[in-house]
């Protein structure tokens, strides 16, 4: 059924634009798995609203963060930074060949951290004093906590948020009236004066808490393990955001696009492997730069457990760091697959282990999500995976090429068409 | 260089000034933040309590006039309702007295744990909105108004002293205030010093209750363990010292280095955020190759939009 792009016929310039995911039922088997998941978590989390946390968690004084906070927080934020490293990349570093998956970063960086400060909500016990973050003079400004509660919920709700304005009144532009259509045309450029500032700040804030959420295990001092504890924790917390943020986009453009049997743009596709393999050693060298300079070598390769694990997570980024070197692995769609899961992979388990298994209060307590509190932290996941399928339905998400979008307006012509002979 | 619907780089500051302005507008706090020396001093007026395990006899009368003064009620979870028996510090629980049994039949010590009242309170570097704070006298106070509930003071605390209300839907942070409201404010000494009956916990200004520590360490030697206060540099110094006969670690009290842990957590970005200079810096260099970049596309958009036929997408 597709046309193959009349321009070119070789495997590059397949990604020219967004292009929306036409011709199959919104609702299918797979979502409606989503949502039972989500609608789960997220009844549950009207639970917690009414109930304490103590019977829905297995947090308790030793383990005060529980999975809520290490997990869809402190980690999975990783995953949502593609909009922070792949732009940074595009806007800053003048990788032209990247503007076109932005689309895919912006709306999963959106979702992680919608679903991440949809979590820390429930999280909170004292949800209703939050307010304090609108007074200044109220902040304690040394504390690497107030930086995040701020800087995280302004970054999504105002900068990634006005990153994703645009595809939404897109899709307005092209199903609307005539006269929005006007509206928006006359918008458009107001838009376009705007986005450079608002570039500004959804790059510099991002930079901030990413580190911040780092420099939030500074304080945890010795409980945290020396391989894991460091001056350097907030540099590596951002590192590893880079990491997993260039590893998730290009992760995330591959499963997308096998699902919905898009075309694979090998090219731009290898650039962000190359990114992402100099994201890896990027973050290596400061990781083992940072534990040379401490001493702690010792520590890592004592094969203890604290040591294998540091050895497992180690192994997952310099993997994919070395092999991605070969431009073969990088324009290998399933090679670079499985070697973006590793380096996000790696990326995560860098940013959970110190806030959980690494993390040794002196009481002796054990952790152990409880099971309304797993269901929560997968239902928040589930909400984002299935906001994700209903949005690239409707709105251009994920790249095609020219002909694929001029084939969707065909195709939509036609329907109109027959439902209006069909009146 | 500079089009007609470019962005000049002054334009591109103010426009970031603007667009920060939440956090621009608290540039004077920034500046006034407290530096966190690594060894603080305590101030002349800061007061402490002194525990001497050797003078403890264990008869718990101080975790009694704690539960009384603060309004406490009993932990009996584990005596069948009958009387207070809190395994640990809990959210009823802000004054213990345990025995610690040493290994191999070497016999036994007591110690008694509340908050240590650190000089520099990791719990007070963290408090996003200042709930927890170091009050008159060196008192680490908390103040339910301003709390989130966000337990960032209980993965501070390296003596894992505040515990929080898991069972309740209006939870509180639970931990010693050195009688603060109760009793220090109306000149009394608090409640746990007050009724120890054998003077194995005292109360007194820091400075005079380390020299009486350190006179009863000359005095005899072969009694205190290293020979030393604990609390007197640990975390940078705490406000409640410490006289052992058995290793520290015995009694649930943990290796420490001298150095405060807000200095620790706060001497890289004190220096960033200082005057938020760090943010603007990397704004205005951000700003200026993004401004860079951005002119050159939308220069380069019209000969794309035409080739193509379609408005460009953001």
């Amino acid at each position: 059924m597709k046309q193959p792009d009349p321009t070119g016929a070789t495997l590059i310039n397949y990604w020219q634009r967004g292009v929306p995911v036409y011709g199959e039922p919104l609702v299918t088997r797979t979502l409606l798995f989503f949502v039972g998941l989500a609608a789960l978590g997220l009844a549950l989390a009207l639970v917690r609203f009414f109930s304490p946390l103590g019977p829905l968690s297995g947090m308790n004084d030793a383990y005060a963060w529980g999975i809520w906070k290490t997990f869809n927080v402190l980690t999975l934020t990783a995953l949502g930074s593609g909009a922070l490293a792949v732009g940074m990349a595009a806007w800053v570093f003048n990788r032209q060949k990247l503007h076109v998956v932005m689309r895919t970063a912006l709306v999963t960086g959106f979702l992680f951290y919608a679903t991440g400060l949809l979590a820390l909500g429930f999280d909170v016990g004292r949800a209703w004093n939050f307010y304090w973050v609108l007074l200044p003079w109220r902040w304690n400004a040394e504390s690497a906590m107030l930086e995040v509660s701020v800087c995280m919920p302004l970054y999504c709700c105002v900068f990634l948020a006005f990153e994703n304005v645009p595809l939404v009144l897109e899709r307005f532009y092209y199903t609307g009236t005539p006269n929005t259509k006007e509206r928006l045309k006359q918008a458009a450029p107001v838009l376009r004066r705007i986005y450079p500032f608002m570039l500004i700040g959804a790059y510099v804030l991002p930079l901030m808490h990413q580190s911040s959420l780092g420099g939030l295990l500074l304080l945890g001092g010795t409980k945290i393990h020396p391989l894991w504890q460091s001056a350097c924790l907030p540099l590596l917390y951002l590192l590893a955001a880079g990491v997993a943020g260039v590893g998730f986009v290009t992760f995330i453009l591959l499963i997308a696009c096998l699902r919905y049997s898009r075309h694979l743009d090998l090219d731009i596709l290898g650039e962000l492997g190359n990114l992402l393999s100099c994201a890896c050693f990027v973050f290596l060298a400061v990781r083992f730069g940072d534990l040379a300079w401490r001493g702690q070598l010792g520590k890592a390769f004592a094969f203890d457990r604290m040591s294998l694990l540091f050895l497992f997570e180690t192994a997952l980024i310099l993997i994919p760091a070395v092999a991605l070197r070969s431009r073969k692995a990088r324009e290998t769609p399933r090679a670079l697959l499985n070697l973006a899961t590793l380096a996000c992979l790696g990326a995560l388990l860098y940013r959970f282990i110190p806030t959980t298994i690494a993390f040794h209060p002196a009481l002796h307590a054990v952790y152990f999500p409880a099971v309304p509190e797993l269901l929560m932290t997968i239902g928040y996941i589930a909400l984002g995976i299935a906001a994700f399928g209903i949005a690239v339905k409707f709105f251009a998400i994920l790249p095609g090429d020219i002909a694929e979008w001029n084939y969707m307006f065909k195709l939509a012509r036609q329907r109109r068409l027959a439902s209006d002979s069909g009146d | 260089m500079t089009m007609s619907n470019g962005i000049s780089r002054r334009e591109a500051i103010t426009g970031f000034l603007g667009l920060g302005g939440a956090i621009a507008g608290n540039l004077g706090l920034w500046a006034a933040a407290e530096e966190h020396p690594a060894h603080p001093v305590a101030p002349p007026d800061a007061v402490a309590m002194l525990y001497d395990n050797n003078l403890c006899t264990g008869c718990r009368a101080c975790m009694m006039a704690c539960n009384d003064a603060n309004g406490l009620p009993s932990d009996t979870r584990l005596s069948s309702g009958l009387w207070d028996m809190p395994l640990d510090l809990n959210s009823k629980t802000k004054n213990i007295i345990k025995l610690c049994e040493e290994p191999e039949g070497r016999g036994f010590a007591y110690v008694k744990r509340q908050c240590m009242h650190c000089l520099d309170p990791a719990c007070v570097t963290g408090c996003p909105f200042s709930a927890l704070k170091k009050s008159e006298w060196g008192a680490v106070t908390w103040t339910s108004s301003l709390c989130i509930g966000c337990r960032y003071c209980e993965v501070a605390c390296p003596f894992d002293v505040p515990k929080f209300e898991w069972d309740k839907w209006n939870p509180k942070i639970v931990k010693c205030e050195f009688c603060f409201d109760q009793r220090l404010k109306e000149n009394m000494q608090p409640a746990c010093t007050a009724v120890c009956p054998t003077g194995a916990v005292i109360f007194g200004k820091r400075a005079d209750l380390l020299e009486k520590a350190k006179a009863r360490i000359a005095a005899s030697p072969a009694k205190y363990y290293e020979q030393r206060v604990y609390g007197e540099h640990e975390a940078g110094g705490t406000q409640v010292l410490y006289l052992s006969h058995v290793p520290f670690q015995d009694i649930g009290l943990p290796k420490l280095g001298p150095t405060s842990l807000g200095h620790y957590a706060t001497k890289v970005t004190s220096v960033i955020y200082k005057w938020l200079s760090g943010p603007l810096f990397a704004a205005v260099l951000l700003g200026a190759a993004i401004k860079r970049n951005w002119n050159r596309h939308e220069e380069e958009r019209p000969g794309r939009e035409r080739k193509t036929g379609l408005r460009e997408q953001l």
